[in-house]
């Protein structure tokens, strides 16, 4: 296995009166989309300001590209999307990519084409000599995504991308991510939308208050997970189910969406039996589906599961 | 190095477009020579023909001669003279002095759209004031201290000729011994005459303190505003990933910086064209040389110019640098308050020195106060100005104040590498400690 673009090792940080970020590990493989999910205020941005040499960790190591990391050194090959989105209000839109451009060390002239380009790409090249104050947040940040990625970087990490966009703006980014990672480039990006993290992601670390719940490729994180998942979707008589789902004979876990749920069967249940029972009982069913656990779920489960996880403290910092 | 380059542009840039800055390098000449031109003018308003009575109780008609010497006196000379006062005398015995006086002053102290009949001053004059000079004067004016001045000077001169005629010296003698000294005065450094009048050598020294203060109180808090800026639009992350705190802070002070030396040299260039052209200017403006005579801006010699802007880049680094580390230590401009006064307090004690240096520039205190890093931007450039400083002075000065900035800078890079970063509450002092030792 080549080196991997980020390597975690056993970090701890730790701000006045609680732990962000406890001995997490974590390795980062080179080429592909890394997620890194967890709740509000898990430690997922205190992990990439470590990770980005913004924070320094109490404890622990933390090497990019192999190297002892400084990523202050390494900018040129790294592009970073804060969680807290920011721009100088007052510059032009092309004016602030180039800058931007020149602090990861590329010249005035590429960054000014290359800008041009991203700007085109993203739809808002009409907007490139008016003040970024001008431009409504979406486009912001779409500026600030051209931004990080104008250099052209190997490692792109991006904190919560998609947080605060339109569906249809979601869509453009996530093209572009996906894009990147086919060029063999890697992309280290935190979320807590499961779904999203599920369709993207390669491999994903689940962190919950700072520790890592659950770690590895998809498959593997839905395999360590166990058990056999049903998915059902209710067409009528949804509340004749209730007594089956509450049944500890039949159903572990009940992951309830109201028209829909997602269940983990007890151990030794058959499907069949689940779904003979609801037949039985009268439930109209739209759906009815062995699936592999969502990442909701084993998200919901591992972290919910532990009380210590799930009672986060209140206002802690993300 | 390029990186630096890039932060030290954006904000030259940013900066000197703005209008804001076009704004404030035209307003600033129009309201230092509104600061210049407006005495003058409100003295010229000045020019007012004021009505006196004077009651003459001397009983030896001492109210005449007065009233001569007092209608002698004139604004200006030659053609364009104007009378200073407009006299009436009114004669009275020491039994009615009170009541003719208090009659008079009924009447006095209306603007004169009210009452055209009005007095601006009664002048009273009794038996003793030949021998003793003591006279007493009401009006609406006495607080000017000019006026009053002038008027004393007016009255002392007739006194004189009345007591110098008394003893039976020729009145035309006695005009001839009054007429006035009229004195010019030349500043000379160095044997040599710099063909300054002293009024013009104060002029520059005091415009040259005025300036200092402005650009340096101006653009350092420029730097600590954007500063603050970046913590609050949070740009400041992207920034940290790309940048180290010095590239941060060295790219933020010089082009802030730059951006004031910019401003600075159309200012000093203006008038250096105005003071070297002046009277070609005013020609082809059509005004006379006279004109230009008056509005004249001091030529300025290119060493004080030079000293001027090398003291200016120094004091501005020093304090650009101090109020970019208070912006670092704070979330929001109000929050700058309490710790920017620190900074504040110093400019504008150098700056006060300027007006006490202007009496004496070689003094103790000027002397000292052009040692300490603090003060010599504002005093040594007035002193260079105004006299000659030896250049051991000069060259002690200098290397201090190189030491000083490169230790104000190290102090604030040491606060700003981790203020950048916090957010949240003001550090202690404690704090603030720790942050520099770490």
């Amino acid at each position: 296995m080549s080196t991997p673009s980020v390597s975690v090792e056993a970090v701890t940080k730790r701000f006045a009166g609680h732990t962000a970020v406890s001995r997490l590990s974590l390795q980062v493989p080179s080429g592909g989309i890394y997620g890194l999910l967890g709740p509000n205020g898990a430690g997922k941005s205190t992990a990439i300001r470590l990770v980005m040499g913004i924070l320094e960790p109490d404890e622990g190591r933390i090497a990019l590209f192999g190297a002892e990391r400084n990523s202050r050194r390494l900018s040129a090959r790294i592009g970073y999307l804060p969680e807290e989105r920011g721009l100088y209000k007052k510059m032009k839109v092309l004016d602030h990519l180039v800058f931007l451009g020149e602090t990861r060390g590329i010249s005035r002239k590429d960054a000014a084409q290359r800008a041009q380009a991203w700007l085109a790409r993203l739809e808002i090249a009409d907007w490139a000599q008016k003040k970024v104050e001008d431009l409504s947040k979406g486009m912001q940040q779409k500026v600030q995504f051209a931004g990080a990625l104008l250099h052209e970087p190997e490692l792109v990490i991006l904190d919560e991308p998609f947080s605060g966009l339109d569906p249809i703006n979601a869509q453009v980014m996530k093209d572009i991510v996906v894009e990147i990672a086919r060029s063999g480039r890697t992309v280290l990006l935190s979320t807590h939308v499961m779904e999203q993290a599920e369709r993207m992601c390669d491999r994903v670390a689940i962190i919950a208050r700072g520790q890592l719940v659950a770690n590895g490729t998809v498959a593997q994180v839905k395999a360590d997970f166990g058990g056999r998942h049903v998915a059902l979707g209710f067409a009528g008589g949804r509340e004749r189910a209730d007594a089956i789902l509450a049944d500890p004979r039949l159903i572990a876990r009940v992951d309830d969406y109201g028209a829909s749920a997602e269940l983990k069967l007890a151990a030794g249940v058959e499907p069949d039996k689940l779904l003979a029972a609801l037949v039985q009982a009268g439930v109209g069913l739209r759906r009815f589906e062995v699936v592999e656990p969502s990442l909701q779920a084993i998200f919901v489960a591992k972290v919910g599961a532990d009380p210590a996880l799930a009672s986060l403290p209140a206002g802690a910092a993300a | 190095m390029n990186k630096t380059f890039a932060v030290i542009r954006r904000e030259y840039v940013e900066r000197v477009r703005t209008k804001a800055f076009l704004i404030s390098t035209i307003l600033l000449p129009v309201f230092m020579l509104a600061m210049a031109v407006l005495p003058a003018l409100i003295m010229s308003g000045g020019d007012r023909t004021s009505r006196v009575a004077v009651v003459d109780a001397s009983g030896s008609h001492l109210g005449q001669p007065v009233a001569a010497a007092l209608k002698a006196a004139t604004f200006g000379r030659g053609g364009q003279a104007k009378p200073r006062y407009d006299v009436s005398v009114f004669p009275a015995e020491a039994a009615n002095l009170a009541q003719v006086r208090d009659g008079l002053i009924a009447r006095t102290g209306f603007a004169r759209d009210k009452r055209k009949d009005g007095w601006d001053g009664v002048l009273v004059l009794d038996a003793g004031t030949l021998a003793s000079g003591k006279l007493a004067y009401y009006g609406d004016n006495v607080s000017s201290l000019e006026g009053m001045n002038r008027l004393q000077r007016d009255i002392s001169k007739a006194l004189a000729g009345v007591r110098l005629a008394q003893s039976g010296v020729d009145q035309k003698l006695v005009d001839k011994a009054m007429e006035p000294a009229d004195m010019d005065t030349t500043k000379v450094t160095e044997g040599k005459r710099t063909g300054q009048s002293g009024a013009a050598s104060f002029a520059i020294a005091y415009a040259m303190g005025f300036l200092l203060y402005l650009a340096i109180l101006i653009y350092g808090q420029q730097t600590m505003t954007s500063v603050i800026e970046e913590k609050t639009s949070r740009i400041m992350e992207v920034l940290t990933s790309a940048l180290t705190p010095f590239q941060m802070l060295l790219g933020k002070v010089l082009g802030v910086g730059l951006a004031g030396l910019t401003q600075m040299g159309i200012w000093v260039g203006t008038a250096f064209v105005l003071g070297s052209q002046g009277p070609n200017l005013a020609g082809a403006f059509g005004m006379g040389a006279g004109a230009a005579d008056k509005f004249a801006i001091p030529g300025v010699p290119a060493s004080v110019l030079l000293v001027f802007l090398l003291y200016f880049a120094m004091g501005f680094l020093l304090y650009g640098a101090l109020y970019a580390a208070i912006g670092a230590m704070c979330n929001s401009i109000q929050e700058t308050q309490q710790y920017a006064v620190f900074v504040t307090m110093p400019i504008i004690v150098g700056f006060m020195a300027v007006f006490a240096l202007i009496k004496d520039p070689s003094g103790p205190l000027g002397t000292i106060m052009s040692f300490i890093p603090f003060f010599a931007p504002f005093t040594m450039p007035v002193r260079w100005s105004m006299t000659a400083v030896p250049p051991v002075q000069l060259a002690l000065s200098l290397a201090l104040m190189v030491l000083g900035l490169l230790a104000c800078v190290w102090l604030a890079g040491r606060i700003y590498r981790t203020g950048i970063l916090m957010y949240g509450k003001k550090p202690t002092w404690g704090e603030l400690w720790r942050w520099i030792r770490a």
